[in-house]
């Protein structure tokens, strides 16, 4: 490596330049594709007054979710149990609610576990190339031929239905899109000006991966994190759904739905109530990713 | 252009099809809606899940049957047996056959060759899962072309019990089960009203009318046993017109929905399907005693009741199902209680309550009952955590001593031995060669059990497992919660022919007599 | 090209390779002892084990997975461990409704979508455009199971046009079509809300291309460039998304499959599982990712056939 020499002097103000340029691309990027976009503050805007109903389940939510009153079951909705009770009783609201809780959590870690590695394997296979990228990227192959949903479901029957398997089912089928997404940026980066200029300045390879290509790839993986999310939760009813989801008394939405399902023709609000549940959030997250994929997804651009 | 040919011929498609449907219920085919995915296994000898049962049973004779409609053996009636003789000592037993039995296709006449062979298969550890209930035959012999005698090692409380078509007592032909080999589990062969035609796996087991039936040739010509694992599905195509008759979900929301379908009847069948909470007595802290007790103390027997309703259950008192050979109803009672709940937990030593765990199975029916006992114990603080697992993972965890408690639902041939055997006595403990289904490892009545086996007064027989029942009782290796009566529907067009009231095979009886009214 | 198609080809048998040897070792860490399954909840120690050791469980499982690759090659995928079957033709006896369901779903999507699509495109961010844009959206959002239960209660049960349960096995073009009504709309609904959004984001892409400013500066009428113009390159990225959704059509099928109780690969696979017919669920895995290498093998190429400007590196 042929550095050019940088006296002293010239090197703190240098390595300043380089943390502006590169911490700015990733908050830059995020705001102008928010600002480009005004759905996208509606989607975070719904998605966030979600977020926020689930953390403050404990106080608003007016029962117990998983309390019983058998005398009081399938009861259509009334201004005691606004979305009505289910086949134990229990207050449906109030299951929606901590319903929430679930399908967040387990949605936000599986996306975000297969976001870190995603995206780790996916720099690296594009960073260092060769051999490494071929043998990462056909065991991402490996895993892409699976359809998620049957991958999912193999992956729970295997492990059993807990949340912790759930977020590693589900982040299992994420991570090759994770791997895909970064490499390709990671390739195209790697040989820009700045990049070669910190190497030119002596940074450790994990610190250009780190420090400077990171942020450059960040906002289109974490648009992308943004649309695998409404999928996660998605799948997390569909796992329920089927059979697969977390264990009782714990309320799921997909689970519930699968209750209302089997109660369909004679107290319909069972399924009904968790389905809107289920389509605010992933349409928010929908709406949310898809106006910052438009903004940012450069052959657009130009446009008006 | 082309896009709007093609929407034009979809909506046409749409149009067109949606006129033709509805119009399909022949006279004499009848469509009947199961609540499973699929079958298990349509071996007779091998068969035990409730929908398997109640598909054989159309399909299969015994030696004698119970009379269609009932469910108790004091309706014993010859089948394919005339009559039968018993030696002074009841050890030997002469059944004279019908000469006029017939395989199903072309499997020629059943002779007393073809009867024994199906009872020593049935007694084979390697061909049949009822193999234990048959070791007391020492003998089955052909001992004319029509005549079988059955030699007995020592006296049993139902031999007739072990020859009507349930279970192992389902005569198969000799030729078919050696032709088919490993096809035959999927193409069994008897000598019933209606013989197997075709299966597809998850979709439906179709039946058809057996010509040569000895009773005659039935009047419905074809059965189609519709695959329909849920309720709403099935209630939906039964309401629709498009089956027959349903196996109902086992709650009395669902008999007061269902009977509100204009033309519909109910049936509530004996016997129950018992479901029972065995405790694990030798896992802490289940290995206390007080514990147990308090478990018993915390579960209200009305509240279950009410849940799932009267009219469709029977509150159970004692770990035998009401209604069986040698039932008691005097054994101690653990009166509702919270607070004696509470109580002797502290005095065990644990005053802020217990955790216990429970592998379970997905199936709605027994969760259902699951989660409203687990809301129960957690009055008295006791929390039980499920984890539920999927049905077949769940027979084989609770078979490997993973759960603390274990919720098992079921019925058997309604002889308290059976019961007794197969869920207390020591030798049925899972985890053992001679392993049943004893989750509790309950080993307090082995005595009782066994000599009221051999016993041959009826009297002194029914004390040993009226003792046997109140020892499992104090101990409280088990609890026992309700049992969940048959519920089926049909449409009231189809006249079975007899008032069912009940169904060892736990499905209603469709024999030559069912028929069509319009 | 031939050395293109080879090297893909190369790829496909190594994924495929790696696909089999995850597949055999996770279906046996799976719980559940298929011999007790089959023999049901009273049988005895000993009758299971004698079962164990006639459907080869007892071997190492080393041995297991050599006859299992062997078989896999010579088209000997084993017998069902249920039904005692051929597992191919239990699933060849199901493809056919899944096939047609996938295709008729797609005609119905692609159908919907292309059109809906361009409409769009044309009409970027007027009202037109946002109210296509945020249904689509809302197709996307809404899982299959319930978008599936939704069409169940309107046209099968208050309506009555269509059957509750989908037997899809009708004699008769009618019955067939009956069946197959309600859970081809469900997925191709689903499809459509794709496919709208992959044809609009091509033909705006298409619409700032330099020749079609050109064009337009040449004075042609504006239909007349969308028409001779775009379509035809619009087309292309829409071709692909039959590979890019692949695995979402799949999923979804099995929803619907469940919600519809129609027989096809997506309940064969549930049933297997619930049953632990290992064989069963091999077969069905080696079958799953046959369809998607292959599919997406052919989008490949497809799309270098429609489009001569894409080289194959």
């Amino acid at each position: 490596m042929s550095a050019p020499h940088l006296g002293p002097a010239a090197r703190p103000a240098s390595r300043l330049a380089y943390a502006r340029r590169t911490l700015s691309a990733f908050g830059t990027g995020l705001f102008k594709a928010f600002n480009a976009n005004k759905t996208s503050w509606v989607g975070l805007g719904i998605f966030l007054t979600v977020c926020l109903l689930a953390i403050l389940a404990p106080w608003i939510a007016p029962y117990d979710p998983i309390d019983q009153s058998i005398l009081f079951r399938l009861k259509p909705p009334s201004e005691a149990h606004w979305f009505g009770t289910d086949y134990y009783g229990r207050d449906t609201l109030s299951r929606i609610l901590y319903g929430a809780q679930i399908s967040l959590t387990i949605g936000l870690l599986a996306i975000g576990l297969a976001l870190v590695v995603g995206t780790t394997i996916g720099m690296i296979a594009g960073y260092y190339g060769g051999a490494l990228d071929v043998i990462l990227m056909q065991i991402m192959d490996v895993l892409l031929a699976f359809p998620s949903l049957i991958l999912g479901l193999f992956i729970v029957a295997m492990l059993g239905p807990s949340i912790e398997n759930l977020i590693v089912a589900i982040s299992v089928t994420a991570i090759p899109q994770f791997a895909r997404i970064a490499r390709a940026p990671t390739i195209a980066v790697k040989e820009r000006e700045f990049v070669e200029a910190g190497r030119a300045l002596g940074f450790s390879n994990r610190r250009l991966l780190a420090g400077h290509i990171l942020p450059n790839i960040l906002p289109e993986v974490m648009v992308m994190g943004s649309l695998y999310l409404a999928t996660a939760i998605r799948v997390e009813a569909s796992l329920a759904f089927i059979g697969l989801g977390v264990s009782p008394p714990t309320p799921t939405w997909g689970g519930m739905i699968r209750e209302g399902f089997e109660n369909i023709l004679d107290s319909f609000w069972l399924a009904v109530f968790p389905s809107i549940a289920i389509l605010i959030v992933v349409f928010s997250l929908n709406l949310l990713g898809d106006g910052l994929r438009d903004a940012i997804d450069p052959r657009l651009k130009g446009e008006e | 252009m082309t896009t709007k040919a093609i929407l034009a011929g979809l909506t046409g498609l749409l149009v067109a099809t949606s006129l033709s449907t509805g119009a399909e219920a022949a006279g004499d085919t009848l469509n009947i809606g199961m609540g499973t995915a699929d079958a298990g296994t349509l071996d007779p000898h091998v068969a035990t899940t409730t929908p398997d049962k109640g598909l054989l049973y159309w399909m299969m004779s015994g030696l004698v049957r119970i009379e269609p409609g009932k469910a108790s053996p004091e309706f014993i009636e010859p089948d394919i047996a005339e009559s039968w003789e018993t030696s002074e000592d009841g050890l030997t037993w002469v059944f004279k056959m019908r000469e006029d039995v017939e395989c199903h296709g072309d499997y020629g006449n059943l002779d007393a060759e073809d009867v024994v062979y199906s009872l020593k298969r049935a007694a084979n550890p390697d061909t049949s899962s009822f193999a234990k209930d048959y070791t007391p035959l020492t003998s089955i012999e052909a001992t004319g072309p029509y005549e079988v005698t059955i030699t007995l090692a020592h006296a049993i409380p139902s031999l007739l019990g072990l020859l009507v078509p349930y279970h192992g007592g389902n005569i198969v032909c000799q030729d078919a089960v050696e032709a088919l080999g490993d096809d035959f589990k999927t193409n069994p062969i008897g000598t019933g009203p209606f013989m197997f035609a075709e299966y597809q796996p998850q979709q439906f087991v179709r039946l058809v009318a057996n010509p040569e039936y000895f009773r005659g040739e039935p009047a419905i010509k074809e059965i189609n046993y519709r695959y329909i694992p849920s309720d709403a599905a099935r209630d939906l195509a039964f309401q629709a017109g498009e089956i027959d008759m349903i196996y109902g979900r086992q709650d009395q929301t669902w008999v007061e929905r269902i009977s509100q379908v204009p033309g519909t009847k109910v049936a509530v069948m004996v016997p129950g399907e018992m479901s029972v909470i065995h405790l694990n007595m030798t896992m802490p802290p289940l290995d206390d005693i007080r514990v147990r007790r308090a478990i018993a103390h915390a579960i209200d027997r009305d509240t279950m009741v009410a849940f799932k309703g009267a009219d469709v259950t029977l509150p159970s008192v004692s770990v035998v199902p009401e209604g069986y050979l040698g039932y008691t109803d005097d054994v101690p009672l653990y009166e509702f209680s919270v607070e004696k709940a509470k109580e002797l937990l502290a005095e065990a030593g644990h005053p802020d309550g217990i955790t216990i765990n429970a592998i379970h199975t997905t199936l709605p029916g027994m969760l259902t009952t699951m989660e409203a006992i687990q809301a129960l114990l957690r009055e008295a603080d006791i929390n039980m955590e499920i984890q539920t697992v999927e049905h077949a993972t769940f027979h084989s965890q609770i078979r490997e001593d993973a759960s603390q408690v274990v919720h098992y639902s079921a019925a058997r041939f309604p002889v308290a031995d059976v019961y007794l055997t197969q869920f207390f006595h020591s030798d049925s403990i899972v985890g053992t060669p001679t392993a049943v289904t004893n989750f509790s490892h309950c080993a307090v009545a082995d005595e009782e059990i066994e000599a009221a086996r051999t016993e041959t007064d009826p009297e002194a027989q029914a004390a040993l497992w009226a003792t046997a029942q109140q020892k499992i009782a104090e101990e409280v290796c088990a609890v026992p919660i309700y049992q969940n009566l048959q519920l089926w529907a049909w449409k009231d067009t189809l006249d079975l022919g007899y008032e069912m009231t009940g169904s060892l095979n736990l499905s209603p009886a469709v024999t030559e007599k069912a028929h069509f009214t319009e | 090209m031939t050395a293109f198609i080879l090297k893909r080809l190369g790829f496909a048998c190594v994924t495929l390779f790696g696909v089999l040897t995850v597949v055999f070792f996770i279906v046996r860490v799976l719980p559940g002892d298929p011999a007790l399954i089959i023999l049901g909840d009273q049988a005895s120690q000993a009758s299971i084990e004698s079962l164990r050791a006639r459907l080869g469980l007892d071997q190492p499982m080393i041995v297991q997975y050599f006859e299992f690759l062997g078989g896999v090659i010579v088209g000997d995928w084993g017998n069902s461990l249920v039904s005692g079957r051929p597992v191919i033709d239990e699933v060849l006896n199901v493809l056919p409704a899944t096939i047609e369901l996938t295709l008729v779903s797609l005609v119905i999507g692609t159908v919907l979508g292309i059109p809906l699509g361009i409409w769009s495109a044309l009409r970027r961010n007027k009202f037109t455009d946002y109210v296509i844009r945020i249904t689509s959206l809302l197709g996307l959002s809404l899982p299959a199971f319930v978008s599936g239960i939704l069409l169940l209660i309107a046209f099968a049960i208050q309506l009555r046009w269509f059957p509750v349960i989908s037997s899809g096995r009708g004699t008769t073009f009618a019955d067939r079509a009956s069946d197959l009504a309600l859970p081809a709309i469900n997925l191709g609904l689903i499809m459509a809300a794709y496919i709208t959004r992959v044809a609009r984001s091509a033909m705006l892409e298409v619409l700032n291309q330099d020749y079609v400013r050109t064009a337009e500066a040449k004075g042609l009428a504006f239909a007349v460039i969308v028409w001779r113009h775009c379509l035809r390159n619009a087309l292309i990225p829409v071709v692909t998304v039959v590979g890019l959704y692949l695995g979402y059509l799949i999923g979804n099928s099995v929803l619907t499959e469940i919600v519809f109780n129609r027989p096809g690969l997506g309940k064969l696979i549930v049933g297997a599982l619930n049953q632990r017919d290992y064989t069963m669920l091999q077969g069905m895995m080696v079958i799953y990712t046959l369809i998607v290498v292959l599919v997406n093998l052919v989008t490949d190429l497809v799309y270098g056939l429609i489009d001569p400007r894409i080289k194959y590196q």
